[in-house]
């Protein structure tokens, strides 16, 4: 019996000893992980048709509205937001300037920031704009306390004109690309 | 910190997993009482055995198809971030997998029928830890990449997510019969207790983001997803409690070991066949069997179809809405579109299926028949000789079935007998693992003690830490080849 478990403690340390060696490893390494993605999405658009903005009595202002707009102030995003781009589309086939501008608002109203964009004259105008935040570019707080969006169209013509485009209107489309610091 | 170890708790576990069932050294090792686990026909020699409680039988195995620890956590001066990125991001596919199968056997007993002697009658009860969850290779890309940059265009793959596990208490009764000189059959019963059980297989869908119709980008998401949960909410629900944890846990874990759980049944079959005198072909199919979840079961969906391009307004149609919430409306939208949701509804869940084959010949010739050596074999019939053989060399074939398809590994053995009372057989597996697995496997019968220690993949033990593979089984047995 005393035989056989010396050969017993023999082969275990033969198994687990002898043959187990393992270079050196550092798993602090595991504390220098960073995971950074890029989320894109769009954000908001505006299309309004010609007639629509002839059709407005009042002179000037063919939109107003402020909505609640919450997905940069959420605390998963806000926390791990590490910087961004908005990148705004316009297309205008009306025969009119276009004015909009973007208001970004705090819960309680306050402009944090705003951007305008003058648009030529259609038909056949595009342009487009991209406006960082974080590194080089604008504040951060700007995107993280944002709770509101105000977006106003002017119209900077007159309201009989009409394009000789077939269905004329202002398109306004917005993406965002935001990096994120998950870890 | 808690998202890091989220997104890589599956290379963690790949890296240290415990890997594989695939027990090609103890298969056919008719030497070793628990080969009769692995094949209810194998060719039992002995008259009866007891296993030492608890370690009679202890299956610990660790693998990764992808990357290994040394591969990561070696301290080689190389940035985590780009190991992680090279070696696990670029390299790893969505069919390298992890697992981890444990098997502890608690109570182990046999022995040969008084009035049927051809017949040799096992039982007892193990348990079984037996997880497997396949690299979502598409979901971690979009982890650590997102869905921007480079990645628009991409359609992330929801069907990567491939998860199945289970702890089980099986109960088990066994007959082997040698029906003849050449043949003997084996069948086991099974009685599963469950303990927990999860799994998210099946799953479909995808996730994208390409130039919108109505702005600058549209996200779109296909789901049906669902993961399935049995007896886990229950310890999820003590460890939440602030007292009485371990209490609790200990008294939870007994009652599901002991039948108060979920149950299942199922069964083993495998034969023993003589070609001629020196060559021997064994086969056994194990686990074909399921366990009916009824009890302590939450299950997940997210299954529907969405597409967002942000809040849109079009002019005239909606002036109206000046004041609505829009952002609201359209979170409400698309949780309406594709809700995330739970049940309780009972469901099935099979074993894993396994399978053995193996040729085996037999030469150089030892002794005369182990009956009138030392009045064992009793699977032999008196009046027939039985040669005996030191070497045995053959080859062994085994499949299992995962959630992605039937997982094969190919063996060839040799085997040395040296006496009765020293037993070594030494392998070389190929599975999509290792092509470099060679193990060595040890039976010791010290008078009426049995011992035995298998180990694979010994070449790997020079660096442990960069191996792809390793396993360690052994145990201890008391058994009697006649009547003491």
């Amino acid at each position: 019996m005393k035989a056989f478990f010396k050969c017993l403690c023999t082969l275990i340390l033969l198994s687990t000893g002898v043959w187990s060696c393992s270079e050196e490893q550092d798993f602090d390494q595991f504390d220098d992980l960073s995971i950074t993605p890029t989320l894109a999405s769009s954000l908001f658009s505006v299309e309004a048709e010609e007639s629509f903005i002839n059709s407005v009595p009042v002179v000037n202002t063919f939109y107003s509205n402020t909505f609640n707009f919450d997905p940069f102030n959420e605390n998963f995003v806000a926390e791990r937001l590490l910087e961004g781009t908005i990148n705004y589309e316009f297309v205008n086939s009306t025969s009119k300037p276009i004015a909009i501008t973007i208001e970004f608002l705090d819960e309680a109203g306050n402009i944090l920031d705003t951007e305008i964009f003058d648009i030529a004259a259609g038909p056949g105008f595009t342009a487009t704009r991209d406006v960082t935040y974080g590194t080089g570019g604008k504040p951060l707080a700007i995107l993280t306390t944002t709770s509101q969006i105000r977006v106003n169209g002017f119209n900077l013509g007159d309201n009989m004109s009409v394009s000789s485009e077939s269905d004329p209107r202002i398109i306004m489309n917005s993406a965002a690309e935001f990096l994120f610091r998950l870890e | 910190m808690r998202f890091k170890f989220i997104v890589l708790f599956p290379i963690i576990l790949m890296v240290f997993g415990l890997h594989s069932q695939n027990k090609q050294l103890l298969y056919d090792f008719y030497e070793i009482p628990q080969s009769l686990m692995v094949n209810p026909g194998v060719n039992a020699q002995e008259r009866w055995h007891v296993g030492v409680p608890v370690i009679s039988g202890l299956s610990l195995q660790a693998a990764t198809s992808g990357v290994t620890v040394n591969d990561l956590f070696a301290n080689d001066g190389i940035d985590f971030n780009v190991k992680v990125r090279e070696r696990v991001l670029d390299a790893m596919g969505r069919r390298d997998d992890f697992s981890t199968t444990t098997q502890i056997e608690v109570i182990s007993f046999g022995y040969r029928g008084r009035n049927r002697p051809d017949d040799y009658y096992s039982f007892g009860m193990y348990g079984e830890t037996d997880v497997i969850v396949y690299w979502p290779r598409d979901l971690a890309i979009l982890a650590f990449e997102g869905n921007g940059g480079a990645n628009i265009g991409r359609g992330f793959d929801l069907g990567h997510l491939n998860v199945r596990g289970e702890m089980v208490n099986v109960f088990h009764f066994g007959v082997n019969r040698k029906m003849n000189d050449a043949l003997t059959l084996g069948v086991r019963a099974k009685l599963y207790s469950s303990i927990f059980n999860f799994k998210s297989v099946n799953n479909s869908g995808t996730f994208s983001t390409v130039p919108g119709e109505n702005n600058t980008l549209a996200n779109t998401i296909t789901a049906d997803m669902q993961l399935q949960t049995a007896g886990v909410e229950g310890f999820i629900d003590i460890l939440e409690q602030d007292g009485g944890r371990r209490d609790d846990l200990e008294r939870l874990f007994a009652q599901r070991v002991l039948l108060g759980g979920n149950l299942g049944v199922g069964f083993d079959a495998g034969f023993t066949y003589k070609l001629n005198p020196q060559t021997t072909i064994t086969g056994s199919i194990l686990d074909v069997g399921f366990i009916y979840n009824t009890k302590d079961i939450k299950n997940y969906t997210l299954q529907g179809s969405a597409s967002n391009e942000g809040i849109n307004i079009f002019l005239p149609e909606d002036i109206d809405d000046l004041g609505a919430d829009l952002w609201q409306e359209l979170v409400d939208e698309i949780e309406a579109a594709v809700p995330f949701e739970d049940n309780s509804d009972g469901f099935i869940s099979f074993r894993p299926l396994k399978v053995y084959g193996s040729i085996r010949y037999d030469f150089g010739q030892g002794g005369k028949t182990l009956s009138r050596e030392c009045g064992c074999a009793i699977n032999v019939t008196e009046s027939t000789t039985t040669d005996y053989y030191k070497n045995s060399v053959g080859g062994q074939l085994f499949v299992i079935k995962r959630p992605l398809g039937f997982q094969p590994a190919l063996t060839g053995f040799y085997q040395r007998r040296f006496g009765r009372t020293f037993t070594l057989k030494t392998t070389y597996t190929v599975d999509k693992y290792s092509f470099s697995n060679v193990g060595l496997g040890i039976n010791l019968q010290a008078g009426p003690i049995n011992f035995y220690l298998l180990g694979d993949n010994l070449l790997a033990y020079r660096n442990i830490a960069d191996s792809h593979y390793a396993s360690l089984q052994f145990g201890i047995n008391i058994l009697s080849w006649n009547d003491n």
